[in-house]
């Protein structure tokens, strides 16, 4: 038997499981998601943190990756007379900063309607997110973030040498400062992908787990449905693509374009329960650390360009390890409890892929969100609830729409290439 | 050349293997977290008499030849004792933390893994209190002779492991309040009966059955616990009659008055190494994960052999014959011996072994696990200890829709404790299948560090590259 949906979402992970709650709402539409937990999924792999003017300076998840740019840049820039380091801070784009602080807003309050309305808890902190300075190199690059954010000026704050050491004592004595943004939070971030999905649940949505969309179907250039593996097909009006680092390949079954999404790996390193050791979530220029609330210690994270690999490896290990011990000296007498790698959604310029693609009915992008998903999830649910009833859109779509790439058809690509 | 092989355990499945290359000129490098080899049975000083015994003749006199030849060749196996392997990234390394808790790389050309099992708990109401635990652990309190378990003691769960410990712990006087076989008497295989029956020297000659009796000690047969009661410790256990799918029959439940419980339901493959590797396993007929082995005792990865108990427990002569063979294929892969020689030898072990394969087969068809005792815990039963979570967080979790370990991992942090899953999971995974009606629900991945290591640990780590 064909089940019949308005709605289906293939992937089931914070992005997915957003679009799937939001969706539903108001009860009105007929919502399907279908997910296939595939090893590395991002969300149950990521840190959690909501930072929203962070990321978006290119600090926490970034901050390892922006290191590997510009050692990549200097590479590149060798016998030319450009150095590219400290002092050109990775800045995103304004619409990111758009997109990010308006999700970042939506978390209190959906914290509060996911405990009342379906009990469930996500465990939103508000912590702050502190970038500690070492060093003038450091240094320079904060005043840099600065300098381009002067209408955020309301939500930055430098702490020195001694305001640091009151705010986070465990902090390295060697530290000579801090830069923190004070409007970046964490959450659980299973916590809040489970929120979100049993939320939807309890709205009526139909989920599908350990099923794989294994073929779109079309008519023309209209998707109609898709096939999976083992729940045979659904028919629907729209199609979301919410398939994380495996987006590219979803995009090719239902429009035959790769929109490039490509996995970023991302090794984690987690502490075993502590007493209250951090006031707040840090970032350096070695990773990045935040304290969950059950006490454990979070410690990110690598940016590591391995195809679909999601083993852990021991030198990255060890060298989150001793950035994380840099930091916070007293974190060489605790132990270490787990480890784990997940992978990004990328995109080649770090912004999400949203919305309709031109020439295709019936399917809208929701992917993309690379080392933000967390973050975004809140406003990208939204925004999709939006473009599915084609109502008003809290934000510009169009610098996140797939078309801003120029994509060939797959095969036409291999005519090409052959 | 190719480093050395590596061998991971110092039970007797890694000893043989040592031993083999060893008398074909192979150095080993050979790594076990204990302080002494011999794995957890024979790890003791060797003492005479009271602690072999038990084993049986034939199992005694195999151990006695193991540790002369083992002496024999030891200075061509660099033993590091103390060493507990906490990774295996990648396929050619281990990580190890040493005994100054500094982590290592240690390379390998070939690898044997003799991990063994470990025993597997079984959550029930109160299982949690001071005076319940597991026998084998019991076990080593009476042979180490320092502690001794606070009576009146009683003994549930299932093989013939049950009697012995019964017969160790009155010899070694302490009381004994009974001991409860969830398998029905005319069930049990007449292999065990016979060994049961058979006359022990260390019971001055009389069978465990008969000493038993004897001293009046209860042992009944299609029983098992049901609940341990007591205020912050021990006072009493709840006690029942097993069906064949060990469903306790409540109306019939009776107390036994005890301080300590001793709960010896079976054992598990130690899979946390094989698994994190990523090497091919299959779910045992007990539905418990198990690494798998051809008949060269290779994984598939052909440089990693695996022996012993980590492929399924068949005891300590079976694990000696396996490590045997996988010696013979890694001596067969370096060339020193050729396929030919390597074949004939392999002959002699695999007929030996066959015997005894047939035999386990036995005791493990009536000590097969009955699915039915994932009944036993109540709504606030803790399951997951690690992370106190209860009866009742996995029954919500079932009941919105969770379908998989790693999701039930996720929705109430069942398994994301220090053990990693190694209490919970085989609870867990049971009432998964359960609700799901799927066979496979998934397992848990161990994660580098397989055990917690402290920080420090990597302080120089990866730093002379
Ligand atoms: C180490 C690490 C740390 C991070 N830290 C942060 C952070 O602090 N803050 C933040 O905001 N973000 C962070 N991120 C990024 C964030 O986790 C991701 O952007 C986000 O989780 C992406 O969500 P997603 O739903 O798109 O992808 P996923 O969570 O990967 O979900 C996609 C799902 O779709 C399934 N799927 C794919 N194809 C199919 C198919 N054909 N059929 C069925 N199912 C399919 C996949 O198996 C998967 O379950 C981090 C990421 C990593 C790896
Ligand atoms: C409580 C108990 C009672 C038993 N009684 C009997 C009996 O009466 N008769 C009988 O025939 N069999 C008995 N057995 C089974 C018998 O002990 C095993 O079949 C036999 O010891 C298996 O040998 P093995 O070499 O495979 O593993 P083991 O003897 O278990 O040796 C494995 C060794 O590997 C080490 N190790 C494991 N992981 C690591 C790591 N990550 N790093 C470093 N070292 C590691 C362990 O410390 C251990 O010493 C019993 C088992 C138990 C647990």
């Amino acid at each position: 038997m064909i089940k019949t949906y308005d709605v289906v979402i293939a992937g089931g992970g914070v992005i997915g499981a957003s679009c799937a709650y939001h969706l539903s709402r108001r009860k009105d539409l007929k919502v399907a998601m279908i997910d296939c937990k595939r090893p590395g999924n991002a969300s149950r792999a990521s840190a959690g943190g909501l930072w929203a003017i962070g990321e978006s300076v290119g600090l926490g998840c970034g901050v390892i990756f922006f290191r590997m740019m510009s050692a990549e840049r200097k590479r590149e820039a060798q016998g030319t007379a450009v150095i590219v380091d400290s002092s050109t801070p990775h800045i995103l784009p304004e619409c990111f900063f758009d997109f990010a602080l308006q999700s970042n807003a939506l978390y209190p309050g959906l914290h509060q309607e996911m405990i009342e309305k379906h009990g469930m808890d996500f465990k939103f902190e508000r912590t702050g997110l502190k970038y500690v300075i070492y060093d003038d190199e450091d240094r320079l690059y904060a005043e840099h973030i600065v300098a381009n954010i002067p209408h955020l000026s309301d939500e930055v704050r430098w702490l020195d040498q001694a305001a640091l050491r009151e705010s986070e004592p465990s902090v390295s004595h060697d530290a000579l400062g801090a830069l923190e943004f004070l409007c970046d939070h964490q959450v659980s971030p299973f916590r809040l992908t489970d929120a979100y999905t049993e939320g939807a649940r309890q709205n009526g949505v139909d989920l599908y787990f350990n099923s794989n969309v294994t073929e779109v179907l079309r008519q023309g250039s209209k998707v109609v449905g898709v096939r999976t593996d083992n729940q045979g097909a659904f028919h629907c009006k729209t199609l979301i693509n919410a398939a994380g680092a495996w987006a590219a390949e979803l995009s090719v079954m239902a429009t035959d374009l790769s929109i490039p999404v490509a996995p970023v790996k991302g090794q984690i390193v987690l502490t075993e329960r502590m007493p209250k050791l951090l006031n707040g979530c840090l970032t350096t220029s070695d990773c990045y650390l935040a304290q969950k609330d059950n006490g454990e210690i979070l410690i990110g994270s690598t940016t590591e360009d391995k195809g679909f690999d999601v083993s852990t490896t021991f030198p990255e290990i060890a060298g989150l390890v001793q950035g994380a011990m840099r930091c916070i000296p007293e974190l060489k007498d605790v132990n270490l409890k787990r480890t784990w790698a997940g992978l990004r959604p990328g995109s080649p310029d770090e912004l999400p892929i949203l919305g309709p693609m031109a020439g295709v009915e019936g399917y809208l992008n929701a992917c993309g969100h690379f080392r933000t998903g967390i973050l975004t999830s809140a406003i990208t649910g939204v925004m999709l609830d939006a473009l599915v009833r084609d109502q008003p859109l809290p934000l510009d779509v169009t610098p996140f729409l797939a078309d801003r790439f120029n994509l060939q058809p797959v095969g036409l690509k291999k005519v090409i290439g052959a | 050349m190719s480093p050395d092989p590596v061998i991971v355990g110092g039970g007797p499945a890694a000893i043989s293997a040592a031993i083999e290359l060893a008398q074909h000129g192979v150095r080993s490098t050979l790594l076990e977290e204990a302080s002494r080899l011999g794995g957890v049975v024979y790890r003791g000083p060797l003492r005479e008499g009271v602690e072999l015994d038990y084993l049986g003749e034939r199992y005694k006199d195999a151990l006695h030849k193991l540790h002369a030849e083992f002496a024999d060749i030891a200075h061509s196996v660099d033993v590091r004792l103390n060493h507990r392997v906490v990774g295996g990234q990648g396929e050619h390394s281990l990580q190890v933390l040493d005994p100054d808790e500094r982590l290592q790389e240690v390379g390998f050309g070939q690898l044997l893994l003799g991990a063994g099992c470990h025993e597997r708990s079984v959550p029930f109401p109160g299982w949690t209190i001071p005076g319940v635990i597991m026998l084998g652990g019991l076990q080593l309190q009476i042979k180490s002779g320092v502690v001794k378990p606070r009576g009146p003691t009683l003994i549930v769960g299932t093989g013939p492991l049950l009697m012995l410990v019964a017969c160790q712990l009155h010899a070694a006087g302490v009381e004994v309040a009974g001991v409860y076989e969830a398998c029905e008497f005319t069930r049990i295989a007449k292999e065990s009966l016979a060994l049961l029956n058979q006359p022990q020297l260390f019971l001055d000659g009389l069978s465990m059955l008969m000493y038993l009796k004897r001293h009046g000690v209860t042992v009944r047969y299609g029983w098992g616990v049901v609940q341990a009661r007591g205020d912050g410790e021990l006072s009493e256990v709840i006690v029942a009659p097993y069906s064949d799918t060990w469903q306790p029959d409540l109306s019939k439940a009776q107390p036994v008055m005890a301080r300590t419980l001793a709960v010896g339901y079976g054992f598990i493959p130690r899979t946390q190494l094989t698994q994190q590797m990523g090497l091919d396993h299959a779910y045992n007929v007990d539905g418990y994960l198990a690494v798998k082995a051809d008949t060269w005792q290779r994984s598939n990865q052909p440089h990693i052999h695996l022996a012993g108990d980590v492929t399924g427990m068949r005891g300590g002569e079976a694990a000696m014959l396996t490590g045997r063979i996988a010696a013979l294929s890694i001596l067969l892969q370096r060339g020193v011996l050729s396929e030919k020689q390597a074949r004939a030898q392999r002959r002699v072990y695999l007929s030996r072994l066959n015997t005894i394969v047939r035999f386990r087969g036995a005791i493990d068809r009536y000590t097969q696990r009955g699915t039915r005792q994932i009944e036993l815990p109540q709504a606030d039963t803790v399951v997951c200890r690690c992370e106190n979570v209860t009866r009742a967080d996995i029954d919500l979790a079932l009941s919105q829709g969770v379908q998989d370990m790693a999701s039930l991992k996720m929705r109430t942090r069942v398994s994301m404790g220090d053990c990693q899953g190694r209490m919970c999971v085989g609870y867990c995974s049971d009432r998964l299948r359960e609700s799901t009606g799927r066979q496979d629900v998934g397992w848990l991945r161990p994660r580098f560090p397989l055990e917690p290591v402290p920080f420090s640990a990597f302080t120089n780590a990866c730093k002379d590259a």
